[in-house]
């Protein structure tokens, strides 16, 4: 018994079977989680190392270096890089794809563990990072303050971010840009002179005073009491009176000789913030910083950025009156605008394809019958969502709304062929019996060819692959629901729905006598056309094949991309002032520019900068370049739908207004806020190895040249920043040993007066602050101040720094990157528009290998992030190959002919000159998204030839001649062909227009597949028939010929 | 005592069988699967690609006097849907057990 006629004679079964799927796919959407992307797990973890005070080549050989070779033993390692720069090393460690990254993580804490002791004594603990997608903050807030600055870290600490923390799903809450606490004691050194004292005194003493000494039990009576001495101090005024010394009997005081400052740390990163406050109000570029919250991994982004905003009025009351808390990025926002504007157009095309369906068919519950099919295939699929653990995102909507103008054409094969066998006069049980029994073979074979195209998708390696995976499995668990469906419920429906000749009101009669004629009208041209072309075959196939040849011309004018860039409402900029440009000037003109740009962009919702050296707590300050020359901003604009103009429009504009300043060295606007992943400019990157700075950079400025002068090339960057000047110390070693001093102990002296010694710690309500004695900030200005620094003998004798060395000016990379445990530098030439990746990359590697002259203490590798580009592109194209073959197989298969499959094919090249041309008119680059769409085209476009050819040899079957069999299935199948690829077209016309946010992203995949499919659709609709009659005729005279000669031989 | 074989297509069975309870006659021989094709007109019902249709037949063995009326009344069937086609034979049954 077939599963339709089990249908149908069960419809009570069938339709609660469908209810029961339909319940079981809304439970599943109320249990998933809303998200932008699916989860996508890295596999690069970050280990950061402060080491205050250090310099990039301090850093290197004491931090980096130790460190890496104890990391490069972790297994499954793919690539080891690393930057060293002031009191910061930071290794990125790379792993195989596919690694287990929590394994993996401790794989290297074990390693960091073994290593901690061959490490400098003041190098704090390393920090672990891994970057998924769960580690993007949520939230991130602005905090503006005045008079509550100082104590404004603890502030937040206390009443923001451990209230936040309490929030079931967040994560982490780091505050950063706001200077911790610090106890200063700015010694004066004439003064400690005088008195023959020194930082390191000084130091030991505050550490001896505060303390707290138990000092045992004892007993009084019959009590136990314990015994304690609590030395610490209680208020950092007491710092003041402690006793430093004796001079001609007269005690000396921590006040006379310095003086004691409870405030911000010296030499913080400072942020700036624009935006509207909680409390309403605007403010424009105030001192301040920023709050960043993330959510445990796995949590539902939207719920726990709704509860921390629904949280933030409570915790702005407890708040000083001076302390603003504002919101610079809310994600669920973005999320949720996006979604909705996804669901938007899910909605918008299902009435689309719903229209062309009733137009088609001018049957109500014809329409009924086929639209249902709809909503059942895709509420299905969010079972499957919620078992593999994935969530509602851009991915997985977008890929309902792929499906939906193809799951209804399964359905309207069969109500077609149904409603014919009514229309003979078929009761409607039986028509629907035998009507799905004859097309359920080419509906299983059309769904088929869909799922060669689809189920290769999911074996996409890399980061593309995250992104298709769940697109190829949402569609074929969509196209086999609705195939499952079109063979069991669509007949039981049309059984107990459809009665023949049904009588027809007014209004139907008024609306669809105009439609019917419009198609009858159709129908007979087609078939004029049809009746020309199979006559002029030669002159059909000349012209459609030099159309193709032509739009082939048209390839050369569409831009290529990689991924296209989103409309997220967000722009980083970095400006670069000339390398030691003091913080004070920086910052002056960092809120000029603030100012400017919120005066001129209404856009702008709520910014922030940050100007400044990060200190070594502040971990996000750390990941990105930063120094008192440079400035960094995060700029928010209100979402897509409210303002008029587009994100690129604006970094444009903004570009401009930047030229203006004669100031700047350098700066970037970056659209979408950030370079990483997704969305850079095309690049050739050459990594130059090689110990030696002088040697290495001679090299790179000699292959620079050469770069620049290639036609192919726009620019070179090279990676290696402006050297910064630096004073050095040259100690004499002999004059040194003289005055029994060493090297290690001269550069102590040095280090405890200018960066400061850690005294102690200072205790208040839990909390610790550093107590740090150094020389006054005035003391310590000039060259002079530097040489006049005493150093102390065992014998207590001080001399100065000038006495025993040279103070010189010297100039030194601010990072030292290294890649495989070698330096590098990495030159990147941008690619010009209009010349391909590949081209340029060889005419690179001619350069390196002929044209220059490589020393022998370097060597140099091609590559970076061309070869992402290029890896994927070559994945694509073998993927396509692959998935043409398994359609040919599939068809092949369906027709038991080579020949007929051959001839359906031919649909696939015209789909080439729809997107071609599509492309060109609309300016649409091609990028990725668009070669999947040209992927998903290999098996949409062949369903109209398989639908025309199947009708043509059954024709022929049926005893008619070549011409008149492709004639008359020609004008039958017509109207199927029309409806199925109309409901696919228009609805990908909704994710074409793209309207709302994200839609960049589908935008070049729905354009790619509405031009293929249309322009496709047209020309197979003329040349499959005439191919069809070539070959026919082929056949039919080899037959004749054989026949001939075999009765000849008679 | 005659035979009537009666063949069509599919689609009229459930039509035949209360057409033959209405007259009570309650003995037949069904076959639920032939193919077979029209003498004049008759379009093939082969079960095939190009030819999906199929026929199924029977054997109704009835009194003399119960024949016109079934007759007529299977043309009347026929009538009402010429596309699908039926077809019936009335033959002499020479004995029986």
């Amino acid at each position: 018994m077939s599963l339709y006629s089990t249908a149908v004679k069960k419809p009570i079964s069938t339709a609660l079977v469908f209810l029961a799927l339909v319940i079981l796919g809304l439970f599943s959407l109320s249990r998933l989680s809303i998200d932008l992307y699916p989860n996508i797990e890295t596999n690069t973890i970050m280990v950061m190392t402060a080491y205050p005070g250090a310099s990039a080549a301090d850093i290197e050989t004491n931090v980096t270096k130790i460190m890496e070779n104890s990391l490069n033993t972790v297994s499954d390692l793919k690539h080891i890089t690393s930057s060293s720069k002031e009191n910061m090393s930071i290794i990125t460690l790379e792993f195989e794809y596919g690694t287990d990254i929590a394994t993996a993580t401790n794989d290297v804490r074990d390693k960091l563990d073994q290593v901690k002791s061959s490490l400098p004594d003041n190098v704090n603990n390393p920090i672990l990072f891994k970057f998924g997608t769960d580690d993007i903050p949520i939230v991130i807030l602005s905090v503006t303050a005045q008079e509550s600055m100082n104590g404004l870290y603890k502030i937040l600490d206390d009443k923001v971010a451990n209230p936040l923390k309490r929030i079931a799903g967040v994560g982490s809450v780091s505050i950063s840009g706001i200077p911790k606490r610090e106890i200063k004691v700015y010694c004066d050194p004439q003064k400690l002179e005088a008195y023959n004292l020194s930082i390191e005194t000084i130091s030991s003493l505050i550490a001896s005073e505060n303390r707290n000494t138990p000092g045992g039990n004892f007993d009084i009576g019959s009590n136990t009491y314990s015994l304690r001495v609590e030395g610490e101090f209680s208020d950092s005024k007491q710092l003041e009176d402690i006793v430093v010394g004796t001079q001609n009997g007269r005690t000396i005081f921590l006040s006379d000789v310095a003086k004691v400052e409870d405030g911000p740390q010296e030499r913080a990163q400072e942020a700036y913030v624009t935006g509207t406050s909680g409390r309403g109000t605007k403010y424009v570029a105030q001192q301040g910083g920023t709050i960043f919250i993330q959510k445990q991994s796995g949590a539902n982004s939207v719920a726990i950025s709704k509860q921390v905003l629904a949280k933030l009025p409570d915790i702005q009351k407890s708040l000083p009156a001076d302390v603003n808390i504002g919101i610079i990025v809310n994600t669920s926002v973005n999320i949720e605008n996006t979604i909705n504007s996804l669901l938007e157009t899910i909605m918008v095309t299902f009435i689309i394809v719903m229209f062309v369906v009733l137009i088609f068919l001018g049957r109500w519950r014809a329409t009924f019958i086929i639209i249902l099919t709809i909503p059942i295939s895709l509420i299905v699929s969010f079972a499957y969502l919620l078992a593999s653990g994935n969530t509602l995102n851009i991915i997985s909507l977008s890929s309902l709304s792929i499906a939906i103008g193809m799951v209804v054409d399964d359905a309207i094969v069969v109500l077609e062929n149904v409603t014919n066998h009514i229309e003979k006069g078929s009761d409607p049980k039986q028509a629907a019996v035998h009507g799905t029994n004859e097309v359920a073979i080419s509906v299983i074979a059309s769904t088929l060819t869909m799922l060669a195209v689809f189920l290769p998708l999911t074996m996409i390696p890399g980061m593309a692959g995250v992104l298709f995976k769940q697109l190829g499995w949402i569609v074929s668990i969509i196209m086999i629901v609705s195939t499952v469906g079109a063979l069991s419920l669509t007949p039981m429906l049309c059984s107990q729905l459809l009665k023949l000749n049904p009588e027809k009101g007014k209004v139907w009669l008024l609306i669809f006598t105009p439609i019917e004629k419009a198609l009858n009208g159709l129908d007979a041209f087609y078939e004029r056309c049809l009746s020309w072309v199979v006559v002029n075959r030669i002159k059909t196939i000349v012209i459609a094949f030099a159309m193709f040849f032509l739009s082939l011309g048209l390839a050369k004018l569409i831009p290529t991309e990689y991924f296209p860039t989103m409309d997220n409402g967000r722009i980083g900029i970095t400006i670069e002032m000339p390398v030691g440009t003091r913080l004070e000037i920086s910052r002056a003109l960092a809120i000029q520019v603030e100012k400017e740009l919120a005066a001129k962009y209404p856009e702008i919702d709520a910014s922030s900068f940050t100007v400044g050296q990060a200190d070594e707590d502040n971990v996000f300050g750390s990941l990105s370049d930063n120094g008192t020359h440079l400035i960094n901003w995060n700029v928010k604009l209100s979402s897509v739908g409210d303002r008029q103009r587009g994100l690129t429009e604006i970094c444009d504009l903004i570009r401009e207004d930047l030229r203006k300043y004669p100031e700047f060295k350098s700066f970037n606007v970056l659209a979408g806020g950030s370079n990483q992943g997704v969305g850079g400019q095309t690049s050739v990157d050459v990594e130059i190895y090689g110990f030696d700075f002088d040697t290495t950079d001679k090299f790179a400025a000699e292959v620079k040249s050469k770069l620049e002068a290639l036609e192919s090339v726009a620019t070179v960057n090279n990676d290696r920043g402006d050297y910064i000047p630096e004073y050095q110390v040259d100690f004499d070693r002999e004059k040194l040993a003289l005055n029994g001093l060493n090297m290690t102990t001269a550069a102590l002296y040095l280090r405890n007066r200018i960066n400061g010694s850690l005294a102690s710690y200072y205790r208040e309500d839990g909390d610790e602050y550093d107590i740090k004695v150094r020389y006054a900030p005035e003391n310590r200005q000039s060259l002079e101040d530097i040489e006049n620094i005493l150093i102390y003998n065992n014998e207590g004798r001080g001399i100065r720094v000038r006495d025993l060395g040279n103070v010189v000016e010297r100039m030194t990379p601010p990072t030292i990157k290294r890649k495989n445990r070698e330096r590098l530098v990495t030159l990147s030439a941008i690619v010009k528009p209009g010349y391909a990746l590949g081209e340029v990359a060889n005419q690179v590697q001619q350069l390196l290998s002929y044209e220059v002259d490589t020393p022998p203490s370097i060597s140099t590798t091609i590559g970076g992030s061309f070869e992402d580009q290029q890896d994927s592109f070559k994945d694509l194209i073998t993927l396509g190959i692959l998935i043409i073959i398994l359609v040919f197989i599939v068809l092949a298969a369906q027709f038991e002919s080579l020949t007929d499959p051959f001839i359906i094919m031919f649909s696939l090249p015209f789909a080439f000159t729809g997107v071609f041309i599509g492309l060109a008119i609309t300016n649409t680059p091609l990028g990725i998204m668009a070669m999947i769409g040209i992927i998903m085209l290999a098996g949409i476009v062949v369903k109209n030839g398989i639908v025309l050819i199947d009708y043509t040899i059954l024709n022929r079957e049926r005893g008619m001649s070549i011409r008149r069999a492709t004639i008359s299935a020609g004008r039958s199948r017509l109207r199927p062909v029309l409806m199925t690829t109309l409901t696919t077209v228009l609805g990908m016309i909704p994710m074409a227009i793209g309207i709302g946010e994200g839609s960049e992203m589908w935008k070049s995949m729905g354009m790619t597949v509405a031009w293929g499919l249309a322009f496709s659709t047209l020309i197979t609709l003329i040349i499959v028939p005439t191919l069809y009659c070539v070959f026919a005729k082929n056949g039919v005279n080899r037959r004749r010929k054989a026949h001939a000669k075999g009765l000849l031989k008679k | 005592m005659k035979a009537v074989f009666i063949t069509y297509d599919q689609a009229h069975n459930e039509a035949i069988v209360r057409i033959l309870d209405k007259n009570s006659l309650r003995g037949f021989t069904y076959w639920e699967q032939v193919q077979g094709r029209g003498s004049f007109k008759g379009e093939p019902h082969y079960g095939s690609h190009a030819w999906p249709g199929m026929n199924s037949s029977m054997m109704v063995m009835t009194e003399d006097s119960k024949v016109e009326k079934l007759l007529s009344e299977l043309k009347a069937l026929d009538d009402s849907k010429q596309a699908l086609g039926l077809r019936a034979f009335v033959m002499n049954v020479e004995q029986s057990i």
